[in-house]
Order: structure tokens, then C-alpha cells, then sequence
């Protein structure tokens, strides 16, 4: 019999197509039980003695699952003890159409033989096609061709053994289905019902998927982001300027807001700030994106907005806020140019990665992603044991060829406190490429002659063989020189180095170098547990400062020599002067004048204030968040070579080569500069050189963030163990509704909150110009001593913090009553 | 247009039947042969319909597609007619003997229905200025008996009363960028209000008479004859004379009011033929071509 069916069609071109097919029905389509005897073509699948234990179902019986069905609990009808089903062909079709995984697992399901799954192909069988009806829609038809389908088999088992007790059952959670079908006579379940009812298989249920209401489903979506256009729309729009496509930028200390840079040549704008999640919309680090731009009344003026700083307190804020107060959370900038912002419309391509997470009962709402870059390279910290006594520079060059080269085009010196992961195997770093006692050991040296005003008169580079006399530490090296009754040469070498030393300190000061001042905190661990028990701050000795002046004119003189030789891909480390702008919290902290480096250094060496040593350090660590970060650079693609920070007009890295990959790059340049080695391509391309350098600067950035991310968590293990502690801190910024507190004795920061959610804000007054805070009666300025409690608030598992609250000054309402310190915890004692 | 042979007797024989108003099949002047009409015949079409008017066998078939509405007129879609004139219909036609004719055909077709008084041509109209549907009306000529025009039109009209038209809705984003949606649903379709679209009444003029539905023979001895299109109120909207001879004053006004009495007559029960054969619907056993 011959049917056609009959559909409209949209064609690419816009154009609407009805087609008409040919559809045939037959009467010759097998139902695939072993009880029906008519025509064998091939083996029956379906048993004859279908039983499986049931509450519902005492009778043997085939199961029929509707579209849903297979869609959604696919893990039950996966599990083998479910057999004897009929998968009909509408059913098979939809699922083709809505899900290749199920269809792919139906299908296989199918193919198995032991499962007895059999697909009825009812669309074509002449008693259970149907035809859609007028007003009909497809799924209502769809569902109906299963329900005559059912019907048919009902009729057609009875029929067959003679009224016998094999019986179809079919499976449906859709309500009006279900109750059509009852109306038509059918055996009908809800899969979970049915699945409840078997006996003995408890199992299943759990594989059972939940099921929502089908009527609370709609209701109970909210839409929580905007929706993000289709691509088409989104290439439309950027094609007509519309929209913007960028690279978008998680901030990392503040989730609330990310950049997109824009890639497109010629473009005026080439950063978007996006704040809010709302405008974030689900973008995650490093993903193309489409974005569309604010006009520009709502282009960022920092002035006039709540700031939340931008360190890893405002996590903070992070529940505590409303959603709507989120949006308006803003990072602190530091000069008034107002920054673009818009919203992200659209992904263009997504940066897929795996993440790490943990799931913790709704104590967030909705999760969408993490926005936190997860970094994970790590740059290290000297560690302490070895030192090195002779000037000289050192090393062996580490040479790698091949495949063993590429895997060194980036950092992975790797150190997490008191755990450090090699750039170089074990044995090189630790061993080969270290100067022993006694040992010879192959050296890259930087031999300087030297009068005794520390006059260079001729530097030597070459490679060399290194019998050390003596390996010292740090301690043993400043022990020797401050003894007096020790004499050897070793003590007398020392102390002529640290006399050179100093000449060459002061002269880098005088020509403006910089000692800059951050609060580096080492922390103690105990052996067994690596449970941080105490910190301290790092304390530098002399030695310290004299084995770095020598690194340092090292460094200096290796950077002239390559430069001289290569003056187009010599790698070269520089440290820009920072834009005047960035001085201005320091000028209005210490109202200190600052035109050059050297101004800077000397008036922070002037500034000091009776009774309050630690003022100083605190100017010095403001000055430190004014500067600019130092980065690689090639010089063949730069010409300002400065290094604003040490004061020297030229500088690169040679000194640490088995810890930093840039330092290899230099031996390898100086190396052919002198001749001892030949060069290769890549070393002369000073494009590949660039991006090399591009890459070191991203690893060395992520590294710190790394370090600064452990010492965030090792503060908050110490702090864990600690309990309640009262400490002394001085305020080192002042922001509208909080003061960020310095607590010098872990060298650790933090923010006291004024406003809180749960009880009515105080009165607060902010003056951007002092900047000062008055909190009801008080006033607040940077460098006030406070007094605070800190404590680890564990509240919220996913986002455990360090809270400080305030002490002194008392303020009513707003400090809180000294807690019962614990008997371990010190007094407050400051050492400047 | 194909021809036949008729000698001066049968000529004189014919012209003195039709003074008699008794033609060679024992019809009167004014009546029309046989006629039998099907609608939905090819399935593929949006509507389409078959006439056989004596020997002569025409098939319609619509086809709606979207196009752009002509500039002139920005609200309103248009017709298009091609006439294919099958080498079955008469050998004359075999190669590209019937391509004169189809387009003659096809010229007189889209004066008469292409306009807005004949179908209402805005509902047509799908998004002013930018999309309109087009009606392609294809004529196929299976067999030609005479009396194509009126033959045709009837058809068309058959075939227009039969078109679905899927049913779309015009949907804006924000940029204004126009999406043609199509309803999922088959049933779901727009119909064409045929209320007036005109029938062609085609009356020759054999000696100092007029017949209508002229058979070839009676054609052949014709000199002249007059098309005329009548809506079913009778109103004439167009009127052509054809064929080499002339016609005087007197005698095309009356043809025009025996046109108008029999245009009148014809549609009432074409109508009453499509609503009853609509009214079967599935149940309707097809006939075809073959029956």
C-alpha cells in the first residue's frame, strides 16, 4: 500500500520547500515474538517467557518505553536485567533526532543479544501507521503512533496465545500520554513506578533519573544569563562594528570582572573591562568572546564607585553581597581614564579545559564555571643552603639539543614553600651546577679586575673549571666576616668582597636604585604534618645584599657584553619607569615629591618618623605597588632598555640559570659572543626570541600568582591552628567602606569591613583626597595603628578567609570586645 | 493552434446548425460540452487541478515560493503563468511548435487573474517589501479540443480554490534582522479567498451567430471570436478579440452580454462542485489520469 507524506521545508536560501515522499506500507512486518509462529525469516528476539519479578507486573510481559523514556533513563534500560523490550520505530527516530549519545546507546542496546531488544518498524506496518491529524502536533502524533503501536501488540500477543498472559506494558512519563493510553486499554506505567515495583532489584532505582514534574519544569527555569547569540548574529555584528571580538581575561583577584582585549587591528578600544556576572556571562578565562559595548555614560569613572579592593579579600564580599550590589563592585584603578566596559553577547570559541571542583550543598546558588585561572607554574626562591663565595659566575651552560630543548621553552621551577620542583633533573641542579666544597665543578665565569674603589677595569668572560674553597650559607658567611678573630683567607676574601660590595651599593643608590620593601614572610613548617607553625618575616644580612651587588653587576656586565655582540637578539630584562600617575597614593600618603628613581630613593630614605620605625617600611612597600613590573624583552623589537629599579641602563638575567630558562638563553648568547660555542637559528630570530620572551614574562607572572596563592593558604593553615589572634597593623590603604590593614608581623594584609549586612552601617564618611574614612566619630588615615583580631572564618568551606575585625579604636557598633586571646599568642611585637 | 479540415460543405453544414442554435453534438449556441473536474492531483504541488472539457484535457498546478513583491506595488505578491503546450496534446506541438501559443496563452492568463481585483493579492504578502509569495501557475495542455481558454481558466480557478499556502510568521531580533518562520504543522495553511477570480468565457462568431465552447470544427469556421472574463457577479474585467476577422458594433455587445449570462451560469456550479469535492475530503476516492 502506497501512502505519501507530505512536508514543508525551509530551504538555506530561504526559499520554502514541500516535499512529498513515498511512503509504503506492509503487511508482512514481523513482531519479533517467539509466541507468534507466522513467518520466520529470521530468529524471534523477543522471549516467549518475558518474566522478570514484579509488584505491578505478575505476568510476563514486553516492555514498550516511549520517546522520553529512552531519552532520559537510558541507564535502566541499559542494565541487563532489563530485557524484552520493543523499541519502536517512531521511538528510535525521535531519539535519532534529539540525542546522538542515546541513539548511539539505544542502538547498541538493540544490537545486544542477550538484552532481547527488538525494534518494530510500525511506521511502516500497515495496522500502525498513522497519519498525522489536523490541529496535531508532531509529538502529540508521535505519541499516538506508540499508543496504536502498544495497541496493536496488546491485540496481536493475545490473538496469538489465545488470550494467553503475555502482555505489553508500556513506559511513559508523560501524563496526558498516560492517561490516553489507560483510556485506550493499555497496561501503562511510569517508568519509575514500574522500576519501584521490581522485586529484588533495588539497585535500579538508583539509576533511576530524576524526574522533574513535567509542569514544574517550565516555572522553575529562571533564566540567570542573558542568552548568548547565535553565530551568525555574532559574526553579523562584528562584521558591522557592533559587536567586538576579543580575548577575554578572568581578573584573578576579583571574579566579578574580567578584561576582554581586543584583537583587531586598527580598533580605537583594545581592552573591555566586563563587570558583573550578569555582563561576564558565563565567559571563562581565555575564551574568544563577543563583546558589546557600553555607551559610554557607563564607561567606568573609578571616582565615584564603591571600591573593593583588589586583593584576595573582596572573596569577602563575594556572598555576602547582593547580586545586584555585585555588578557595581569595582577594582580600584589608579588614575581617572575612563575604561570601556561592555557586556559578553556571545563565545566564539571556548577555551575547553579541565577543571577541579568540589560540590557543596547549596552553599551557592548557582554554579556556571570558574572564573579563576588555575596556575599552576611556579617560580622559585633561592633556597638557602648554597651560596656561592667567588664572584665569579659559575656554571657549566646547560645545553639541550632536540626534543629535549623544546620541552625547556618555559619555566617549570615549581616551588610551594618548602617543596620545590627543578627546572633541571636533581642532579644538575643540586649537584653538577652546584659549586661544592672542594669540588671541581665546570663554571661559566664573569671575571672582573677591580681597583679598590670598585672601578671595573677589564671583565673577563670565559668558561672555567671551579675548585670551590668553602660552601657557606648565608649566616656562616656573615658569622665569619663579623668575627673578628678569624683570619684565614677565606674570612679575609669575604671581607674584602663585602667592602667592594658596599662601594658598589652605594653607587647604585647614588645613581638611584631603589630598595623597595615587601613584607616577605617564610613560615615554619613542621616536619612531619608541613602544617605551617610559625612565620616570620625574612630578615636580610649583609652577605645577603653583598652576594646580590655582585649578581647584579654580573647580570649588568653580561647584558652589555650580549648586547654588543647581538644587537638585535640579545634577551634583555628591563623594568619601565612607572607613569607618574601610579605615585599619587604615595604622595598622598607621604606627600613626598617624586620626579626620578633617585628623588623616590632618597626621600624614602629621609623619610622616617620618630617613635614609628615601621613608617618606612610601610612608604617603601606602598612605593613598591606603584611600580611597574620588569619584564624580558628582545632587543631587537624594543629601544627603551631601562631598568628603572636598579637604575642601570641595561640588564638581563645570567646569573640563575639552573632556576630561570632566560638565564640559559644568555649563557647561550654570551657563550657564542666568546666564541666557546656555535650558535643556532632560533637564538638569531629575534621574532622567535620575542615571543619567547612573551612567554616568560606570562609564566613568570603566573608564578607569583601561584607563590602569592600559597602564601594566602599557608597563612590561612597557620592561622587554623592559631585560633583567635590580636594583632597590631597599620592601615595601609583607605578605601570607601573598608581599611586595608598591614599586620607586619605575618606580613600579611587584610580588610575590616564597615559595612555589614546584618547590621545597619555606621556613618561613613570617605574623602578621596586624603584619603581618609570617618567612621562615626573617628577618622581614619593611612599608617594609623590599629589593633585587630584575626581569625580564620571556616564558615564556608569552599571559601575559608582570614576575617579581621577591629579592636582598637574602639568604635561603638563596629569594634568588636577583645576575645579571650589563647595563652600561646605573643603580644603584639613589632620588629622594624 | 491545432487545426483541423473542414470542407465548405461541413462548413455551411455547421453554420446553418448554429442559425438553428443546434450544433453538431446537439448542443444549443450557449452551451458548454461535458466537463469534469479533479483538485489535489499532483501531490507535489500546493494546488493543482485537472479539467477535461470534452476532449480537451488541461492540468493546473500551483506552486507558492517566496520571492521578492515588485517595487510598484511593495504589499502585494504576484502570479506567474507558464503554459506548456505537451507535444501530447497535438503533434503541431512536438519540439517548439507550441511555444508561440504557450506564450501567447500565458500573456492573456496574467492579464486576466494577475491583478488585484481577480485574487486578493495581498494575502500574499508576507513582510512588505522584502518577501511576497509567487504563485507559479503551470499550465500543462494534455490535449487540445478547442476551447482551451475557457478550459484553462476553469482549471485555474479549480486549482487556485485548492492551494495551501504554509502558514509563516516574520520574526525580528533586536538588529532587525528578518527570519521566515514556518509552522511545523502540515494542516496549518493559508488559503486563497477565489470568490473572484473570473472564468474566461471564449465565444466565436459562425455566421451571424455566436457559440460558446467552440469544437475545432466549429472553430475552423469561425472568423472571429471574442474572450471574455466573467466574475461571478458578472462583472467583465477583460475582453479580447480574436482571430483574423471583424466583428461589428452591435454584434460584440451582444456577445459580451451572452459572455456575462454564461460566465454568470458557470460558476455557481463550479463552486458548488469544489466545496462538495472538499467536503469528501480523505474519503475522496482520486481518480487521476487514469480514470
Amino acid at each position: 500500500m502506497l501512502k505519501s507524506k507530505t512536508f514543508v521545508k525551509k530551504t538555506r536560501a530561504g526559499g520554502v520547500l514541500k516535499i512529498v515522499r513515498e511512503h509504503y506500507l506492509r503487511d508482512d512486518i514481523c513482531c519479533g515474538s517467539e509466541v507468534c509462529k507466522e513467518r520466520k525469516d529470521e530468529a524471534p528476539v523477543l522471549q516467549e517467557d518475558a518474566c522478570i519479578e514484579s509488584n505491578l507486573c505478575s505476568y510476563p510481559h514486553y516492555l514498550i518505553p516511549d520517546t522520553n523514556v529512552v531519552l532520559h533513563q537510558i541507564d535502566i534500560l541499559e542494565d541487563p536485567l532489563i530485557r524484552n523490550v520493543i523499541i519502536l520505530q517512531t521511538v528510535l527516530q525521535e531519539v535519532r533526532h534529539r540525542s546522538a549519545p542515546a541513539y548511539k546507546r539505544i542502538k547498541d542496546a538493540i544490537h545486544e543479544k542477550e538484552k532481547h531488544f527488538y525494534t518494530f518498524t510500525n511506521e511502516h506496518h500497515r495496522e500502525t501507521f498513522i497519519e498525522r491529524e489536523p490541529g496535531e502536533s508532531a509529538n502529540d502524533r508521535n505519541d499516538r503512533a506508540i499508543r496504536v503501536a502498544a495497541k496493536w501488540y496488546a491485540d496481536h500477543l493475545a490473538k496469538k496465545t489465545n488470550g494467553g498472559s503475555l502482555k505489553v506494558v508500556l513506559l511513559t512519563d508523560d501524563r496526558a500520554n498516560k492517561e490516553k493510553a489507560e483510556q485506550y486499554g493499555l497496561i501503562v506505567y511510569r517508568c519509575e513506578e514500574y522500576i519501584k515495583s521490581l522485586i529484588g532489584n533495588p539497585e535500579l532505582v538508583d539509576r533511576l533519573a530524576l524526574q522533574p514534574d513535567d509542569q514544574n519544569e517550565i516555572t522553575d527555569s529562571k533564566l540567570l544569563f542573558p542568552e548568548h547569540l547565535p553565530l551568525s548574529r555574532i559574526q553579523s555584528g562584528i562584521k558591522n562594528g557592533v559587536l567586538l571580538q576579543g580575548t577575554f581575561h578572568a581578573n584573578r583577584d576579583n571574579y566579578l570582572e574580567g578584561t576582554v582585549f581586543i584583537n583587531r587591528e586598527g580598533e580605537d578600544i583594545n581592552e573591555v573591562l566586563l563587570q558583573g556576572l550578569q555582563n561576564l556571562n558565563r565567559a571563562v578565562h581565555q575564551d574568544v568572546v563577543a563583546v558589546e559595548l557600553f555607551p559610554k555614560e557607563r564607561w567606568v569613572a573609578p571616582s565615584s564607585v564603591v571600591l573593593q579592593d583588589d586583593s584576595p579579600n573582596d572573596e569577602d564580599a563575594e556572598e555576602d553581597e547582593t547580586e545586584n550590589k555585585l555588578c557595581s563592585c569595582r577594582t580600584h584603578y589608579s588614575n581617572n581614564v575612563l575604561y570601556p566596559t561592555g557586556r559578553v553577547v556571545g563565545i566564539i570559541k571556548r577555551n575547553w579545559r579541565p577543571y577541579c571542583g568540589m560540590l557543596s550543598q547549596s552553599m551557592i546558588k548557582e554554579v556556571t564555571g570558574f572564573n579563576y585561572k588555575v596556575n599552576k607554574v611556579f617560580f622559585l626562591h633561592k633556597k638557602q643552603t648554597n651560596i656561592y663565595i667567588h664572584v665569579k659566575k659559575l656554571r657549566h651552560p646547560i645545553k639541550f639539543h632536540g626534543v629535549l630543548y623544546q620541552d625547556f621553552n618555559a619555566y617549570n621551577l615549581l616551588l610551594i614553600f618548602s617543596q620545590r620542583i627543578d627546572m633541571v633533573p636533581e642532579l644538575l641542579s643540586s649537584n653538577l651546577c652546584s659549586l661544592r666544597s672542594n669540588v671541581e665543578r665546570l663554571a661559566f665565569s664573569c671575571i672582573w679586575e677591580m681597583n679598590h674603589n670598585a672601578e671595573i677595569i677589564k671583565t673577563h668572560f670565559t668558561k672555567s673549571v671551579i675548585n670551590s674553597k668553602a660552601s657557606l650559607t648565608y649566616a656562616e658567611a656573615q658569622m665569619r666576616i663579623d668575627d673578628t678573630t678569624m683570619n684565614d683567607d677565606i674570612t679575609k676574601s669575604l671581607r674584602g668582597l663585602n667592602r667592594l660590595a658596599k662601594i658598589l651599593k652605594g653607587r647604585r643608590t647614588e645613581k638611584g636604585a631603589l630598595t623597595l620593601s615587601s613584607p616577605e614572610v617564610r613560615f615554619h613548617m613542621d616536619s612531619e604534618t608541613h602544617d605551617p607553625i610559625d612565620l616570620q618575616t625574612k630578615e636580610l644580612k649583609e652577605t645577603n645584599s653583598m652576594v646580590e651587588e655582585f649578581m647584579l653587576l654580573a647580570n649588568i656586565s653580561v647584558a652589555q657584553k650580549i648586547y654588543d655582540e647581538f644587537s638585535e637578539c640579545a634577551l634583555l630584562r628591563k623594568h619601565p619607569s612607572p607613569p607618574p600617575s601610579n605615585y599619587d597614593i604615595l604622595i598622598k600618603a607621604a606627600k613626598s615629591r617624586l620626579d626620578s628613581a633617585k628623588a623616590l630613593a632618597d626621600s624614602l630614605n629621609n623619610a622616617t618618623v620618630e617613635n614609628f620605625p615601621y613608617f618606612n617600611t610601610l612608604l617603601r612597600i606602598l612605593a613598591t605597588r606603584c611600580m611597574m613590573q620588569a619584564v624580558y624583552f628582545c632587543s631587537g623589537m624594543d629601544s627603551d632598555f631601562h631598568h628603572y629599579g636598579l637604575a642601570s641602563p641595561i640588564y638581563t638575567h645570567f646569573t640563575s640559570p639552573i632556576r630561570r630558562y632566560a638565564d640559559i638563553i644568555v649563557h647561550r648568547l654570551l657563550a657564542v659572543a666568546i666564541n666557546a660555542d656555535s650558535t643556532y637559528p632560533e637564538l638569531m630570530d629575534k621574532h622567535k626570541q620575542s615571543s619567547l620572551c612573551n612567554n616568560l614574562n606570562y609564566r613568570h607572572k603566573m608564578a607569583q600568582y601561584a607563590q602569592r596563592a600559597s602564601v594566602a593558604f599557608h597563612t590561612q593553615l597557620f592561622f587554623k591552628n592559631k585560633g583567635i589572634i590580636n594583632e597590631e597593623g597599620f592601615i595601609l590603604f583607605v578605601r570607601k567602606n573598608a581599611i586595608i590593614i598591614l599586620i607586619p608581623k605575618f606580613g600579611m594584609e587584610g580588610a575590616v569591613f564597615f559595612d555589614n549586612k546584618d547590621k545597619p552601617s555606621p556613618r561613613l564618611i570617605f574623602d578621596s583626597e586624603g584619603p581618609t574614612l570617618k567612621v562615626e566619630q573617628h577618622t581614619f588615615r593611612m599608617f594609623d595603628k590599629v589593633k585587630v583580631t584575626i581569625s580564620l572564618d571556616a564558615s564556608n568551606i569552599q571559601h575559608q578567609r582570614i576575617r579581621m575585625a577591629l579592636i582598637e579604636p574602639v568604635i561603638p557598633g563596629v569594634s568588636v570586645p577583645v576575645p579571650e586571646s589563647e595563652p600561646e599568642a605573643k603580644k603584639p611585637k613589632l620588629d622594624c | 493552434m491545432a487545426a483541423v479540415q473542414v470542407s465548405e460543405a461541413e462548413k455551411v453544414y455547421i453554420i446553418h446548425g448554429v442559425r438553428d442554435d443546434l450544433r453538431l453534438d446537439g448542443r444549443g449556441c450557449e452551451d458548454y460540452r461535458h466537463m469534469e473536474i479533479e483538485t489535489d492531483v499532483v501531490s507535489n504541488t500546493d494546488g493543482s487541478a485537472k479539467i477535461s472539457l470534452g476532449h480537451t484535457d488541461v492540468l493546473v498546478g500551483v506552486k507558492a515560493e517566496i520571492g521578492k513583491p515588485k517595487a510598484m506595488v511593495p504589499d502585494e505578491g504576484y502570479l506567474e503563468f507558464f503554459v506548456d503546450c505537451s507535444a501530447n496534446a497535438t503533434p503541431e506541438f512536438e519540439g517548439r511548435g507550441g511555444e508561440e501559443l504557450g506564450v501567447e496563452l500565458s500573456n492573456t492568463l496574467c492579464k486576466v487573474f494577475n491583478n488585484r481585483h481577480s485574487v486578493d493579492l495581498r494575502s500574499l504578502c508576507i513582510c512588505p517589501g522584502e518577501n511576497c509569495w509567487v504563485l507559479y501557475v503551470d499550465v500543462l495542455l494534455l490535449q487540445c479540443d478547442g476551447n482551451l481558454f475557457d478550459a484553462i481558466s476553469i482549471a485555474i480557478k479549480a486549482a487556485l480554490f485548492n492551494t495551501r499556502i504554509p502558514k509563516v510568521h516574520i520574526s525580528e531580533d533586536e538588529e532587525g534582522v528578518k527570519e521566515i518562520e514556518l509552522s511545523d504543522d502540515p494542516y496549518d495553511c493559508m488559503r486563497l479567498n477565489v470568490e473572484n477570480v473570473p472564468c474566461i468565457v471564449t465565444l466565436c462568431k459562425i455566421g451571424h451567430r455566436h457559440v460558446v465552447d467552440a469544437t475545432l470544427q466549429e472553430k475552423a469556421c469561425s472568423v472571429a471570436s471574442l474572450l471574455i472574463s466573467v466574475t461571478h457577479r458578472g462583472t467583465v474585467t477583460c475582453v479580447r478579440k480574436m482571430g483574423g476577422g471583424s466583428l461589428d458594433p452591435e454584434s460584440i455587445f451582444e456577445m459580451t452580454e451572452a459572455g456575462k449570462r454564461v460566465g454568470k451560469a458557470l460558476h455557481v456550479p463550479l463552486m458548488e462542485l469544489l466545496q462538495k469535492e472538499e467536503s469528501l475530503g480523505k474519503k475522496r476516492q482520486k481518480v487521476g489520469f487514469l480514470g
